[in-house]
């Protein structure tokens, strides 16, 4: 039972350039995955450091502001 | 006896070693006929026999029946082999599934930083392997399961160790950013010396894309 035979092909260098091209596809997937995760990293650092400088009064009001906006944002129940 | 693990063994992640693998798919294991037939009392010579015969990784297929890769790891868990064996098994260029099995080894037991600097040269392999699971076989490139195990919490079925994130190391200065060969070769910097001398900590790459 156990001579079932995979039925997918994994000889490399059948197609030596598609190969190659398929692995630079995909490096480039990751480096610009990783580019774009750093990016929004450093976003939130200067968001957290602008917040941060701002006097408590302000933050306070940008929260509300946040907050009001998520409320109107959510969908609202449809109860019937 | 046979399913203790080595005596000696140093705890990994502050446990032992063979609780890496969750206990249910670790019971399948135990039971499971490839495990009592052919993983009995090998070494981590004979292992590699048996490495080399793989055809696919993987975690569980069919009825929760743990794969011939899965076994493996359980042994390579159990008889504990010291590190420089495990180099030695990445650099079997020939052997993927070895290669494969050491690298998830690796992933599991090694300190992060480790993990990174052995794991990541390993990503312009693209060379191509079976997965299998449930469905059946799929194919999938020795660079996707090394980014997998980088990145992901679960692969092959068993949830890995947690591993620091590379930002964090890179930020307290234990490590180099990542350095991609095909970054470098886009930019047009053919330095091809000096990376050799800075790679010297990593294992020696060799690998069909160069």
């Amino acid at each position: 039972k156990e001579a079932e035979v995979p039925d997918v092909d994994d000889t490399d260098g059948l197609d030596p350039e598609g190969e190659f091209e398929a692995w630079r596809l995909r490096e480039l997937a990751r480096i610009k995955r990783d580019k774009e995760e750093a990016v929004a990293r450093e976003l939130e650092r200067e968001e957290i450091e602008r917040r941060r400088a701002l006097p408590e009064e302000q933050r306070l009001k940008e929260d509300l502001e946040h907050a009001e906006k998520t409320r109107q944002d959510k969908p609202k129940g449809q109860q019937k | 006896m046979a399913n203790t693990t080595v005596r000696g063994a140093l705890a990994i992640h502050g446990q032992n070693p063979q609780y890496l693998v969750e206990t249910v798919i670790r019971n399948r294991i135990y039971e499971d006929p490839y495990w009592k037939e052919h993983c009995f009392a090998l070494t981590a010579e004979t292992l590699i026999d048996k490495a080399i015969e793989l055809k696919a990784i993987g975690g569980v297929y069919g009825n929760n029946k743990p794969t011939e890769f899965m076994c493996l790891l359980l042994k390579l868990l159990q008889i504990q082999p010291e590190k420089e064996i495990l180099l030695e098994y990445l650099q079997a260029e020939e052997f993927k599934y070895l290669r494969a099995l050491a690298v998830m080894y690796i992933r599991m037991t090694f300190r992060a930083v480790e993990v990174y600097e052995i794991l990541e040269p390993l990503l312009k392999d693209f060379r191509k392997i079976r997965y299998r699971n449930s469905g059946g076989y799929h194919l999938t490139f020795m660079d996707e399961f090394v980014d997998q195990l980088l990145r992901d919490e679960r692969v092959c079925d068993i949830i890995l160790p947690r591993l620091t994130k590379r930002d964090v190391l890179e930020d307290n200065g234990e490590i180099g950013p990542r350095k991609s060969r095909l970054l470098d070769a886009m930019e047009g910097k053919e330095e091809e010396g000096s990376e050799r001398g800075r790679s010297r900590s990593r294992s020696p790459d060799r690998s069909p894309s160069r």
